[in-house]
């Protein structure tokens, strides 16, 4: 119907705002196609367009210092989407299904809406002093794990995300089927595993693929937790920065780039298969 | 969507497979309190973490900032608090720094507002529902794109020998090679581009719900386009415009990856500062100090936007009223 209106009346308002619309994507499309542009290029330096081939793909794949960074980061984006989501699940039922004005609901939501605007620069200078104190002064090592590190303060970035996504999915249901559940003698687990967490997967799919690209994504932080060995993608490419830019950064980007599309693609595909309509799959991916 | 599915499930529900071995077992007395409990307890998790991982470690930066740097080797000492370095932190360089940083947050943030908001309007209403699907997955994929990445496309971009400034040479809009790189104004677009995405999604959303039966409605009462914009769709989309600006600011005022990589030396920011006082000078009682002014300067700023915001909602009440005939508003 609207499709109608759109073609029916035409006013200058109607073409300005598709101009717009058209200008706006090709703004958002610009540096990415230049940086896939210039992922084949065969000079020296990323900036200075030489020739086109595959060289950078290579030498690239063959650089173990690029390899290992990428597999860092990945393995850090896994480890957090998992932590985040496991914590993020809990916190999300546990704040869908609070009494109204319970402290512990009020309380927890202020403090996960505060991880959410404190600048990353802050969680970044109060992670590092931190990790020192409990992994060295206090001895509890696996903290002194790079690896570990990473995951626990990306996790950390993205737990309030997953819980605000799923109790946002969580609280256009009615709790009268988790009671009903109750009154007809489901045990408490039972009830979370048959009832409440098959309503809010679209919901934890949604917050596990956010906090996985939000980790993939981390610079600052990245740069005061990581632990010499464990340099994460992001990190590798702000130090390259500095130095001297190679096209190789540009080549190992447009993998990672193509990566996270096909990982968008299969959650989108899950959702749509879940029955939501693309507009509310956006509405759940974006939170 | 969500109220279908609540309503069809209570009929399968008792004729799972699982149910009548457990429906022996009594429902427990008490099962509200009991049910409260549960989610309390559920939330202990998150709370655990986010006392351990957030509020304990922003509390010790806090608590820094009180101390001071005794000597070359060591970053911070608190057995002796004072405010000093505060007056410390706000040195000349800090400063202007800071305000620049400030500038082109608030304009990157209403530069966001002005691009995303006729572009979600667009995409909410105009683009059919059949192309809008696609449409929305392509404005999340540079959302989903590294946002190094993105920034180092930029860069080349904006290179004084890129592609970019060949062009505009050879068509003559420029005389010399393009000059923007390394400038406040190359910063100024990374960020506006960097944080679009953030600004359209909550737009989209907010725009998408205002409902197109609302609007109907108002054509059929023989409200105008216009009116119909300013009265229907837009105070609808406030909430959108409200938490994409925070998406917006608050991110942007603390980043510096944008202008490390597109401002070189004359584009610090104070997250820039920041870090050189964590890493480099070593000197953590002023780097905490300076993270402290950076939140509460953020705090301030989103404060004063909410007061406008609150401002203007009441000035626009007050234009709107039509008053009745019993002369209520």
């Amino acid at each position: 119907m609207s499709k109608k209106n759109t073609f029916a009346r035409r006013t200058p308002t109607d073409i300005g705002l598709h101009v717009w619309g058209i200008l706006v994507f090709a703004y958002l499309f610009l540096p990415i196609a230049v940086i896939i542009a210039y992922s084949f290029n065969t000079g020296k330096v990323l900036a200075n367009f030489r020739g086109f081939g595959l060289d950078a793909y290579i030498s690239g794949i063959n650089n173990d210092i690029i390899i290992s960074s990428v597999v860092t980061s990945l393995q850090a984006a896994v480890g957090a989407a998992l932590v985040s989501t496991v914590f993020g699940t809990l916190g999300g039922v546990a704040l869908a299904r609070a009494p109204k004005g319970a402290w512990w609901a009020l309380g927890l939501t202020a403090i996960l809406g505060l991880t959410l605007v404190t600048p990353e620069i802050v969680d970044g200078i109060s992670f590092l002093p931190w990790f020192v104190t409990v992994g060295v002064d206090w001895g509890i090592t696996p903290l002194n794990n790079g690896l570990v590190r990473l995951i626990i303060s990306h996790a950390m970035f993205s737990m309030a995300i997953v819980t605000f996504i799923v109790r946002a999915r969580l609280a256009g249901i009615d709790s009268q089927l988790e009671d009903a559940a109750a009154d007809l003698g489901a045990t408490p687990w039972n009830r979370f595993k048959d009832i409440t967490l098959p309503i809010a997967a679209p919901g934890i799919l949604a917050g596990a693929l956010m906090s996985f690209t939000v980790s993939l994504d981390n610079t600052i932080l990245s740069s005061f937790v990581q632990q010499p060995g464990y340099t994460p993608w992001p990190v590798y490419i702000f130090s390259a920065v500095r130095v001297a830019l190679r096209p190789e950064v540009a080549a190992i980007s447009t993998l990672m780039f193509l990566l996270t599309l096909l990982a968008l693609a299969f959650v989108g595909f899950v959702l749509r298969k879940a029955g939501g309509s693309s507009t509310e799959i956006i509405k759940t991916m974006a939170g | 969507m969500s109220t279908q599915a609540a309503e069809s499930t209570p009929e399968k529900t008792p004729g799972t497979p699982k149910r009548p071995a457990k429906t022996t077992q009594p429902a427990k007395p008490g099962g509200m309190s009991a049910r409260f409990f549960g989610a309390s307890a559920m939330s202990f998790p998150t709370w655990a973490y986010a006392l351990f991982f957030f509020i304990i470690p922003v509390a010790l930066v806090i608590f820094y900032s009180f101390g001071y740097k005794p000597d070359e080797f060591t970053a911070v000492a608190t057995d002796q608090l004072s405010f000093d370095r505060y007056p410390e932190a706000m040195s000349a360089s800090f400063v202007s720094t800071f305000f620049a940083t400030l500038r082109i947050s608030v304009v990157g943030t209403i530069l966001c507002l002005i691009i995303a908001l006729p572009f979600a309007y667009w995409l909410a209403i105009k683009v059919s529902p059949a192309r809008r699907s696609l449409a929305l997955a392509l404005v999340m994929v540079p959302f989903w794109t590294n946002f190094l990445v993105r920034t180092l496309g930029w860069q080349i971009m904006l290179s004084p020998d890129g592609f970019l400034s060949d062009w505009m040479q050879g068509l003559g809009l420029l005389d010399g090679p393009l000059d923007i790189l390394y400038t406040r104004s190359a910063v100024q677009i990374g960020v506006v581009y960097n944080y679009l995405p953030l600004m359209i999604l909550p737009l989209f959303v907010a725009i998408d719900s205002s409902g197109q039966k609302l609007r109907e409605a108002s054509y059929d009462l023989g409200a105008g386009k216009i009116t119909t914009f300013l009265r229907v769709t837009l105070p609808m989309a406030m909430p959108g415009v409200v938490s994409g600006c925070l998406l917006v600011f608050i991110p942007l005022n603390g980043d510096y990856v944008t202008a490390t990589v597109l401002g070189g030396a004359s584009g610090s920011m104070v997250g820039q500062l920041i870090a050189n006082q964590f890493n480099t000078a070593q000197n953590w009682a002023v780097g905490a100090a300076m993270a402290v002014i950076l939140i509460l300067a953020t705090l301030a700023v989103v404060g004063v936007g909410f007061s406008l915001l609150k401002l203007g909602q009441m000035i626009a009440a007050r234009l709107n009223s039509v008053p009745l005939k019993d002369g209520r508003a």
